[in-house]
């Protein structure tokens, strides 16, 4: 065991044929820590094998195992005693199975295997954690793209059932609890992310799950996800809780889309209505305005020719006056004139047979022609 | 020379054996408990370097981090007889090791036996609630009330339950069906409501848009005879003001204009005695011949 290795003893001795416990030494201290130093055994023997074939004499041997042992040792120091962190890293060091320190990004000094045990968990990098739905995205169709109802599936606190897939994204927050408080941080985001998720949605109606409190529900999954996963000491910062999607289950999302239609059809119709209402109006207002202006045109026509007549008659009564009897006869002749002028006319002297002439009327005739004249 | 060195050997391949048989470590996710032939000498919790007693001395190690417990689904009733299929998990942590190892042994062990009593605890508690309760209201207190319960029995195990949660609550597959129906029908009678509201809204708009139209128009024409009215008023007042000033010769005058205007049209046939005052010349030029 690599205990009994502490002392090393066995290096110098072995070391020519590279057959000793330091063979599987380095192997050892790869282990958990992660850093991987070359098999020190196939070196050795590339080099000897080398060195045998350019000196077949070999005379100086001694001098070159020598060289050869002092370069190995070189690299177990290096491969032994440092550990690479990467800038997405952060090395969190156990000395003796107990807490030691926490490396920067970047080459750092560590004791090899049995003494140091070195994690490398990815500190800035986000994880996501879907619940819901396997794979990439959510399918926003049905159940074809790896829809997982049996965690989708929730009750909402009206008793309505709802789909909702949402992922996490989480950060590990404090290093030393994600590695060391909890068994399996990965596992618990998940399950306190259902759970939260259940609890916040149950506490809430369907409709305003499916709309307006969308963000506010990520939001109270978060906070609810992040006190449980503090007090479980896990280390995990959850940064956003993201619905992919929230819709009615399968079976019933055609009678909520209905629901929208229906909602669409009723604005529809408002606004037909008023469209109606809106050119209706206006036209009768314009039509009123008619009838105000024919009649306001009619009082004017009238009394405009009720006052030309009226003129008129005073003028001719004003020179009626000077000459009554003359005016009186002119105007008399004048209008038979033009009465008679323009008139068919039969004249019957009644004097002699009173009565005589009426039988030779030919009245039939007379209208007759009235009628075919209009 | 060689005899010192295989002496070293030997003694440093002793020293080795010697920490390898004495010296343990204790990780910092680990607790343990050093037995001594069975008997148990010390409890370890802080973790390091640690050592006993080779051979005679025996290490036992437990988890110290909290642990996962997770239970599959059960079917619980809930006090409305409603049928709930409710799935929990719980995370938990070996508090007192020796305890732990004198009651349970190791974690498979414990996990059965905290599954059983996180079943009963479920159903204990979730027996008493109604499943607005379990979804809605009082879902948190019962999760406190689990732990709490959960507790009592896992402390004679040395464990600690740091959590116990519903994780889902959910209607078995059957009674989904029954609430997917309610919910199509629920929402069938919110699709109808809003059509007839959109009905309802269109008809009192249209309704109000005719009224309007009629009222409009009744008004201007009421206002119309009025002017008009206005208007004959006024010619009669003119009338009466001119043709007052001498009535016989606006009976004359009037009679006149009218038989112009009476007589004038094409196609009147006039059958006239020639003895009229026009005519009072017509075979006598003295005049008044006509005259009987």
């Amino acid at each position: 065991m690599p205990w009994s290795d502490k002392n090393g003893g066995g290096w110098k001795s072995g070391g020519g044929r590279g057959d000793g416990p330091w063979g599987q030494k380095p192997s050892g201290g790869g282990g958990p820590g992660g850093n991987q130093p070359p098999d020190i055994e196939e070196m050795l023997k590339k080099g000897q094998d080398k060195l045998k074939q350019a000196m077949p004499g070999g005379g100086m041997n001694k001098s070159f195992l020598f060289l050869v042992s002092a370069i190995a040792l070189a690299a177990i120091a290096f491969f032994g005693f440092t550990v690479r962190v990467n800038p997405d890293e952060v090395g969190v060091v156990l000395r003796f199975g107990k807490f030691h320190d926490q490396l920067a990004p970047g080459l750092n000094f560590r004791y090899p295997y049995p003494i140091d045990k070195i994690y490398l968990p990815k500190v800035t990098r986000i994880n996501r954690t879907s619940v819901g739905f396997r794979g990439g995205s959510s399918s926003r169709f049905g159940n074809s793209s790896g829809d997982v109802a049996k965690e989708s599936l929730m009750l909402t606190g009206d008793e309505n059932i709802v789909d909702v897939d949402f992922v996490v994204f989480w950060q590990v927050g404090n290093a030393k609890d994600f590695l060391f408080e909890i068994q399996n941080p990965v596992s618990t985001v998940k399950e306190v992310a259902e759970s939260a998720m259940r609890e916040i949605v149950g506490q809430n109606d369907i409709e305003p799950i499916l709309t307006e409190r969308r963000a506010k529900t990520e939001l109270a999954v978060l906070d609810l996800m992040q006190k449980t996963l503090t007090q479980y000491k896990s280390g995990i910062r959850i940064t956003q809780v993201q619905m992919q999607k929230v819709d009615p289950p399968g079976d019933v999302i055609g009678a909520f889309r209905d629901v929208q239609a229906a909602r669409a059809d009723q604005d529809r119709l408002k606004n037909e209505s008023e469209t109606y209402a809106n050119r209706v109006i206006p036209e009768a207002r314009g039509e009123a305005q008619k009838i105000a202006q024919e009649a306001q045109a009619y009082k004017e026509q009238t009394i405009a020719q009720a006052e030309g007549q009226a003129d008129r008659f005073v003028k001719i009564y004003n020179e009626y006056a000077k000459a009554p009897e003359v005016t009186r006869k002119r105007m008399f002749l004048e209008t038979m004139e033009k009465v008679l002028g323009r008139s068919e006319k039969i004249i019957i002297d009644n004097k002699g047979g009173g009565t005589g002439v009426v039988p030779y009327l030919p009245l039939n005739e007379l209208t007759r022609k009235r009628g075919g004249g209009q | 020379m060689k005899t010192f060195s295989a002496g070293l050997l030997v003694l440093l391949a002793l020293v080795g054996a010697l920490a390898y048989f004495s010296l343990f470590i204790v990780d910092q996710t680990q607790q343990a408990i050093v037995l001594e032939f069975g008997k148990t000498k010390k409890v370890i919790k802080d973790p390091g370097l640690k050592w006993k007693i080779p051979f005679v001395q025996t290490v036992q190690y437990f988890d110290k981090r909290i642990l996962d417990l997770d239970t599959p689904a059960q079917e619980v009733i809930a006090s409305d007889e409603k049928r709930l299929v409710v799935d929990s998990f719980a995370r938990y942590k070996i508090v007192d090791p020796l305890l732990f190892f004198q009651t349970v042994r190791d974690e498979r062990i414990a996990r059965s036996r905290l599954g059983s009593i996180l079943d009963s605890s479920l159903r204990r508690v979730l027996g008493t609630a109604t499943l607005q309760d379990v979804v809605r209201d009082k879902r948190k207190d019962m999760m406190i009330t689990l732990t709490n319960f959960v507790n009592q029995e896992a402390k004679s195990f040395g464990i600690e339950i740091i959590d116990v949660r519903i994780k889902r609550a959910d209607l078995p597959a059957e009674n989904s069906q029954a609430i997917y129906k309610r919910m199509q029908s629920e929402r069938h009678r919110e699709a109808a409501e809003f059509r007839a509201r959109g009905q309802e809204e269109a008809l009192r708009i249209r309704a109000e848009a005719d009224r309007q139209v009629t009222i409009l128009k009744a008004e201007a024409t009421r206002d119309a005879q009025k002017i008009r009215g206005d208007g004959d008023a006024k010619r009669n007042e003119i009338f009466a003001n001119a043709y007052g000033k001498d009535a016989g010769f606006f009976a004359f005058y009037r009679s006149m204009q009218a038989y112009e205007n009476g007589l004038l049209a094409d196609g009147t046939k006039l059958v006239i005695s020639p003895d009229s005052e026009f005519f009072r010349y017509f075979n006598n030029p003295a005049g008044g011949a006509s005259r009987r």
